[in-house]
């Protein structure tokens, strides 16, 4: 045991001189277990060794502070909210990339070339199979119809992925209509708003409502997750991809993407991650490691992923959706989801 | 700094809209838990100082034992357990042949009363701890003295004795409860923490949730004071130590079971259930790689709580004799509002770490770059984690009679000398039992961790966090199995010294 705070020391001193070889330093909002097969492969495929710290919050402001510096090299985000508080705060680096210019259609980055999505996740609707009929729901605005009253389960409205859902309503129906239909939908709502995307599908499972909306993932982690309960739930829903009509505006996607710190010391390694990450092999790890849509648009879709369904996106530049995420919690709080 | 930033819009809709709500929330939580832990800490406390019983040197330690576990990990464990597909309820199904949720009642785990419930049955073990040593420093003699007079001893001589070590107990209790995210995040209670939040993620404005921060800092230490106030007026020396001996009575058997079934109710939701329930699930997901991966994780832990314990116990001590023996109004403020710290959530100090490391580093010209390193996170837990041996140990020191300092000081004796000869040997044990909450809180803290800590390093709770974070209760109940063990290790190790600090009579 004596050894140990004595190497502990050594391995610190040894951190703060210049390090032999390559690296990447990440700030991550990505779970190490969901990151580290793609880092894994991206240090086997280019030497750069990764090193990371994950938090869900917080991290933006330890950036901030850190100020010039600041050890990180690239942050990685879920939720579109999350990565453009590090642009609002002018904490990313614009990168000229023919790679991601290529990779990435327009729409799903930041106009300056500050961050990037690297993966897309669509926000659906799950109803029970056995209690409501197919084609009875085809759009988000149905959730908020009387008939459904005591029948909808939601996670609270004030998650990312709710607000960011809310935001994309404002965009496309206007600021008085989303507060409406918000509202009907609240007024809707079976029990209180609680637990996440997974605990709505065991509420469907379990009989206490009929309706919720999740993000298409988490259909796949319980259709295959390792505890058999789990699989049993998903067994219970049918999945509806919102909006698809042929002059609707599609289903409302979230991303996870990333950017350059403003103060790397390894702008060309960290642009390498970013690349690598949005490439034809990576993109394709998104959908089998967690079910996601690549951004890459030579890239398909897994087979999973088809057999759910085929759709179509809301084309909204996705940066809309992070500029209206304070009218968006606004009208979260007034209706008390 | 940031809180002084004007968010007048923002905060006309926080007060039209949900403020009210975090508002009520947050007082019907703290009033809870306060009551339940509360009445838990001091009625077990009272059991095992004045009775004895068989078995009742198992119970009297097993009652600690809940203080190992992370209220956020029991709020996962038992709402699987409790919620509708949950074994109890599916159990009640059964018997009574009920088919589906609207045909009984059950109550709802994810709400405010589960909130109280789960942190409750976890936090009681402070109070009890505090209790028990006010009660066991109680003199024999007020006692019989209360007897004679036909008064109830519990009522008319030991509470008000006992007063400010429960108080010290119960402080901790509350900012614990105030600081308190990952519990009420997943029961989804609006409290005044949820909030903060709210508006810092949502909202983008991280000024105005440390306005929040900080009318809950004010509320907590409003309290305090009050309370402080409250006891000021009652001064009281102990100098009948002959007379000290509590014999407990001896119950009879209906009396014992009686007592045994009373105190096995905290133990088991507490402690039995939930472990049995982790157990239960590490064998579900066993791999044997997962138990290779988290020997590192468990030295990390391991090392950054002694550490940072040490650094904690040697600062409470120094400031509790200062503050004690220098009788200087202004220290004694700053050493209770240093306190105070406890009180707020741990990222919202994370993040004031974060700036007043970045602030420090540019000042010195990156000397020592402080931020991302070992030593900020240890720097953050010594903020946050130092009320916790600190109201332990000034509740010691108000119950030596001043007339052993007085003694001291008249035989030309300096007050260091003074309180190495006298006091350290008589606080002891209360200086061990602080240092063995403070190491177990240091294995379950999560979010200072979480934001501080330098590349690849992973302690327990970061570890299972990752997995908790996504309901992956399977992947994350060994981890959390481990934290529950490694704060139960200087429980187990430091038994004895437990006890003769339980015993101990000054």
């Amino acid at each position: 045991m004596n050894f140990y705070p004595l190497s502990i020391i050594t391995l610190l001193f040894l951190s703060f001189t210049t390090v032999i070889g390559a690296e990447v330093n990440i700030y991550s909002h990505r779970q190490p277990f969901l990151i580290n097969p793609f880092l894994e492969k991206f240090t086997e495929e280019t030497g750069i060794k990764t090193n990371v710290v994950y938090a869900t919050k917080g991290l933006a402001q330890r950036l901030k502070a850190e100020g010039k510096n600041s050890p990180a090299d690239i942050i990685l985000t879920v939720d579109i909210g999350r990565l453009y508080i590090y642009d609002d705060l002018n904490l990313l680096a614009s990168v000229n990339s023919d790679i991601l210019d290529r990779n990435i259609p327009q729409n799903l980055k930041s106009p300056e070339n500050k961050w990037f999505a690297l993966s897309k996740r669509s926000r659906i609707i799950v109803t029970s199979k056995e209690r409501v009929k197919e084609g009875q729901i085809t759009k988000i605005e149905d959730l908020a119809d009387e008939q459904w009253k005591g029948r909808v389960c939601s996670r609270p409205g004030s998650h990312v992925y709710n607000r960011a859902l809310m935001a994309s309503l404002i965009l496309s129906l206007g600021e008085k209509a989303a507060e409406e239909w918000a509202k009907k939908f609240v007024g809707n709502l079976a029990r209180r708003p609680q637990g996440n995307d997974r605990a709505q599908v065991k509420a469907i499972f379990e009989g206490q409502c009929d309706i919720s909306i999740i993000n298409n993932y988490y259909f796949g982690k319980l259709k295959y997750s390792d505890d058999p309960s789990q699989r049993e739930w998903a067994k219970s829903v049918r999945l509806i991809f919102p909006n698809q009509s042929a002059e609707d505006r599609g289903a409302h996607v979230n991303i996870s993407g990333g950017g350059v710190a403003k103060y790397s010391k390894n702008k060309k390694e960290a642009v390498a991650l970013l690349e690598f990450l949005s490439k034809a092999a990576s993109q394709k790890m998104y959908g089998e490691i967690n079910f996601e849509y690549p951004v890459n648009p030579n890239v398909e879709t897994t087979e999973e992923l088809k057999s759910w369904g085929s759709f179509k996106s809301d084309s909204l530049p996705i940066i809309s959706i992070a500029l209206k995420a304070y009218e968006a919690q606004k009208i979260i709080d007034k209706v008390g989801w | 700094m940031t809180a002084f930033e004007s968010n007048q819009d923002l905060w006309v809709h926080l007060v039209n809209t949900v403020l009210p709500i975090y508002v009520v929330n947050t007082l019907f939580l703290f009033l809870g838990v306060l009551t339940l832990a509360g009445g838990l800490g001091i009625s077990t406390a009272w059991i095992i100082t004045y009775y004895s019983f068989f078995g009742k040197k198992v119970i009297e330690w097993a009652l600690i034992l809940p203080l190992a576990c992370p209220a956020y990990i029991i709020a996962y464990v038992y709402t699987d357990f409790l919620e509708y597909a949950g074994p109890v309820q599916g159990l009640i199904r059964n018997i009574f042949g009920f088919n589906s949720a609207a045909d009984y009642y059950f109550p709802e785990i994810r709400s405010v009363m589960g909130a109280i419930f789960v942190m409750g049955f976890v936090l009681y073990p402070y109070i009890y701890i505090l209790a028990r040593t006010g009660f066991n420093n109680s003199p024999r003699s007020l006692y019989e003295t209360a007897a004679l007079y036909g008064r109830n001893k519990f009522f008319a001589v030991g509470l008000p004795l006992c007063r400010p070590y429960i108080v010290a107990g119960l402080a901790l209790v509350a900012m614990e409860v105030l600081s308190d995210f990952g519990t009420v995040e997943y029961f989804s209670v609006q409290t005044l923490t949820l909030g903060m939040f709210n508006v810092w993620i949502g909202m983008n404005s991280i000024s105005a949730a440390s306005q929040i921060a900080i009318v809950t800092f004010v509320f907590i230490i409003i309290l305090l004071v009050l309370e402080r106030k409250a006891r000021s007026s009652q001064k009281y020396n102990d100098t009948s130590k002959r007379l000290n001996n509590i014999s407990p009575k001896e119950l009879s058997l209906k009396k014992a079971l009686f007592a045994i079934c009373f105190c096995l109710v905290p133990i088991s939701v507490g402690f039995i259930v939930p472990i049995i329930i982790l157990i239960n699930n590490v064998f579900i997901g066993l791999k044997p790689d997962s138990f290779f991966a988290i020997f590192p994780v468990l030295l990390n832990t391991i090392f950054i709580g002694l550490t940072a314990t040490l650094i904690i116990i040697l600062l409470a001590f120094f400031s509790a004799s200062s503050a004690y023996f220098s009788k200087n109004r202004a220290l004694v403020i700053i050493y209770n509002s240093a306190a105070t710290g406890y009180a707020l959530p741990g990222t919202m100090l994370a993040i004031g770490v974060v700036i007043f490391f970045g602030f420090l580093d540019k000042f010195t010209g990156n000397i020592v770059f402080l931020g991302g390193t070992i030593y900020g996170v240890i720097f953050a837990l010594t903020v946050r984690f130092y009320a916790v041996p600190y109201g332990g140990v000034i509740s010691g020191y108000s119950r030596i009679p001043s007339n052993l300092f007085d003694a001291s000081k008249s035989l030309g004796y300096s007050t260091i000398s003074t309180s190495y000869k006298i006091t350290l040997p008589l606080i002891r044990t209360s200086i061990i039992a602080a240092a063995i909450l403070t190491f177990v809180d240091i294995v379950k803290e999560l979010p200072m961790t979480l934001i501080l800590r330098p590349f690849n390093f992973e302690t327990l709770a970061t570890y299972t966090y990752q997995f908790a974070h996504d309901e992956l209760m399977i992947e994350a109940s060994l981890p959390a199995f481990f934290i529950i063990i490694t704060g139960l290790i200087p429980i187990l190790l430091l038994q004895n010294q437990l006890n003769s600090f339980f015993h101990s009579k000054n």
